[in-house]
């Protein structure tokens, strides 16, 4: 019964009940000082960045990969097969995000950052332990071994996770899920697939996200994923990642937002892939198909 | 004999009411000088790359935002496949004590709120005023639930649209909001539709705009628009295979960089970097630029096509709806230049609806010089450009000199925007907006 009301109630919601002449929304203040000062970090960091790589430049080796060529890039046209589907399930997503998803992740945003830095670091540390099991699983022990250290650290000496002591001590957080392992093993994305309040993903990312979910349910530290506050945590956890998004659906106003974020999230994550391997992936045929719509 | 004038009155009968109904194709308007304007190498890394942080302007800790969405009533039934444009979508940033108002209008085919409109709310609001941040009537939301035609482009009725929304968004203000002056201001297109948003203000009364400020405007739309379709065709050359080519070689440089760094996530921060180093000759550049407003155009070809039922990509007998796939009308957009906008929708729909007006009559009133007489003698009007900016000609920015006079400061460098926000523009900006200027070094 109360299931059914909280439907109701999501259904008015979603299918945009509030019909005033105006409607307004209190966002989070901007900071524009402060986002300066980021930029003004990065450009600092890239300009030096640029400066070493010009000083310290190496000829390449016979040993390095040859490099990728334009002819080797992926078609414009993206593998879509669920094309129906996953555009009912954008807009599901957006109206969602629209009506409770982004307006939840404003208010998160208005509580003072140190909080929002404390839940964040929480959870991010939590998700070490997803990174150790599947950097091993790639391979990759340095980078294991690494996720584990900050896992120590930060449980300790960060009280929980809630500060990244190991991100001071130059440890930054690398995290790695089971769509990066199975992309490791050599499995290509697959068919786009847009998941429901998630988003945009492909078929191995989206199993991806199941075993690493299913793997924090059966590590179960100190019982926060099975235990009666197991559904709070998800939420906030669901909550301070939003709120560490910066997208807004449909803010480009475009009809064509679908498939231009299908678009870009696809080539990012063949991208992604690319760095993966030392050698050259098998070409595969899915992605040289036309989009299947 | 008999049979040969037979067959002349017969022709004179029934060919030439065919000629008369079938007149001369509307010809593009013709896009004067070189496809980059005045624009050199540096010019164009500004444009693309904007103002470094470095030389920003002191901005504020915090600016308030408040987002308003509005439900217009003279708004069109919206095509399903802009369900979610069905209210114009403004932000406003409230002083808690009485401030004059400065409106601000987005470039082509921009939001309202994008990271230039971002930049001079915080150096406004720092300043005392009130902020609002407007789409361009050219963005698809703005086009949907503000446009009166739907067809969009045309800086007179675009203006009336805007003038028609800004009445209703200022009387939808929170009550506490106390204004004590109104100016209006946008960046290049924006620049634009707020001279004529003055103008008709003006006339009409309705609103009280004290002060307008264009900020890199264009002096003729279509001469504009025109350069970049030729700055389009000479770096990406004509149909699908060059931005192929532009996105080939994009991709094999970001994967190469990329499998070259150490980085676990292709983010931000990467792109910055690779961007960079990716772009770096004046062909690259004006690439970029032709198919940034390339896609920006896309929306406006698709809407305008959609509202007039011109049939060039969207079947009037069978607009798409919200589960149909867009690839294909969006790679066949892709190809086409502003011009065949201009000639296949946005001309035969204005033509139709002022039936004694020409084609160069309406080329004639999307130039800044249609309000020639107002810019010249009304001292409220002013202008910031640079001399490289690519949306302009030397004599398009020798009009618009000797147009302002002293109420015109001109930069040496900055390309097209790529100085918004620097110290020296914010500075000249809020004198400008705060009847402090005295004229500038030209």
């Amino acid at each position: 019964m109360r299931a059914n009301g909280a439907l109701i109630v999501l259904l008015l919601v979603l299918g945009g009940c509030a019909s005033q002449e105006v409607r307004y929304r209190q966002l989070p203040p901007d900071t524009p000082a402060a986002n300066n000062a980021v930029n003004l970090e990065k450009a600092l960091a890239l300009a030096a960045q640029a400066a070493s790589s010009s000083k310290n430049a190496k000829p390449e080796t016979a040993g390095a990969l040859a490099p990728i060529t334009p002819a080797e890039a992926p078609p414009l046209a993206t593998y879509d097969p669920w094309g129906p589907f996953n555009r009912s399930m954008y807009r599901f997503n957006a109206r969602f995000d629209e009506a409770l998803y982004l307006p939840a992740a404003n208010h998160y945003r208005m509580l003072p950052s140190p909080i929002r830095a404390g839940v964040h670091n929480f959870f991010g540390n939590l998700a070490e332990i997803n990174s150790i099991i599947n950097y091993t699983l790639q391979g990759r022990l340095g980078r294991g071994v690494r996720s584990l250290g900050r896992f120590a650290i930060n449980s300790t000496f960060g009280l929980g996770g809630l500060f990244d002591v190991a991100e001071k001590l130059n440890i930054p957080r690398a995290p790695t899920g089971f769509g990066t392992t199975l992309a490791k093993w050599g499995m290509h994305p697959g068919p786009y697939l847009v998941i429901p309040i998630y988003g945009p993903s492909t078929l191995r990312e989206g199993m991806g996200l199941a075993a690493d979910y299913g793997t924090s349910y059966a590590v179960n530290v100190a019982n926060l994923y099975r235990g009666g506050q197991s559904w709070a945590l998800g939420v906030l956890n669901a909550v301070d990642q939003r709120a560490n998004v910066d997208f807004r659906y449909y803010a480009s106003g475009s009809p064509f937002e679908y498939d231009t974020t299908r678009f870009l999230y696809v080539r990012k994550l063949l991208i992604e892939d690319t760095g993966l391997h030392r050698t050259r992936p098998a070409k595969n045929p899915n992605l040289d198909a036309p989009a299947g719509e | 004999m008999k049979q040969c004038v037979v067959a002349l009155a017969l022709a004179i009968l029934f060919v030439f009411p065919v000629i008369a109904a079938d007149p001369a194709p509307i010809q593009p308007p013709p896009a004067s000088g070189p496809a980059t304007g005045l624009a050199d190498l540096a010019a164009l890394r500004a444009t693309v790359f904007g103002t470094p942080p470095q030389d920003i302007a002191v901005l504020p800790q915090k600016v308030p935002l408040l987002e308003m969405d509005l439900a217009l009533p003279w708004a069109r039934p919206v095509p399903a496949v802009f369900w979610f444009n069905r209210r114009l979508r403004v932000w406003f940033s409230a002083q808690d004590k009485p401030a004059p108002l400065a409106i601000v209008i987005a470039g082509t085919g921009s939001g309202g709120n994008t990271a230039k409109l971002a930049i001079l709310r915080a150096v406004l609001y720092g300043a005392g005023y009130h902020v609002l941040t407007m789409p361009s009537p050219t963005f698809p939301g703005f086009i949907v639930s503000a446009s009166s035609t739907g067809v969009a482009g045309d800086l007179v009725q675009d203006g009336r649209d805007l003038y028609a929304a800004i009445q209703q968004i200022i009387a939808h203000l929170p009550r506490k909001v106390q204004i004590t002056d109104i100016d209006i201001l946008g960046y290049s297109l924006g620049g634009a539709n707020a001279a004529m948003v003055k103008s008709i203000d003006a006339a009409e009364r309705k609103v009280g705009i004290h002060r307008a400020l264009l900020i890199n405007p264009p002096v003729s739309l279509f001469s504009s628009v025109g350069r970049l379709d030729k700055l389009y065709a000479i770096t990406l050359g004509n149909g699908d295979a060059g931005v192929e080519r532009f996105y080939q070689k994009l991709y094999a440089e970001l994967a190469n960089r990329y499998r070259a760094s150490d980085r676990v996530e292709l983010d931000e921060d990467f792109l910055l970097g690779a961007a960079a180093s990716i772009l770096n000759t004046d062909a690259e550049f004006s690439a970029a630029i032709a198919l940034t407003f390339r896609i920006a155009l896309i929306n406006v070809f698709f809407a305008g096509d959609l509202y007039s039922d011109s049939g060039v990509v969207v079947d009037p007998r069978h607009p798409p709806n919200v589960n149909d796939s867009m690839e294909e009308t969006f790679r066949i957009l892709r190809g086409k230049p502003f011009s065949e906008y201009f000639t296949k929708v946005f001309a035969p729909y204005y033509l139709r609806r002022r039936p004694n007006s020409t084609v160069n009559e309406l080329i004639a009133e999307n130039r800044l010089d249609f309000i020639d007489d107002a810019l010249r003698g009304d001292p409220d009007y002013y202008a910031l450009t640079n001399s490289d900016d690519l949306i302009l000609d030397a004599a398009e920015l020798d009009w618009l000199k000797r147009t302002f006079g002293a109420r015109i400061q001109v930069y040496d460098h900055g390309g097209h925007l790529g100085n918004l926000g620097d110290r020296q523009q914010v500075a000249d900006m809020l004198d400008m907006l705060g009847g402090r200027w005295k004229g500038g070094a030209q």
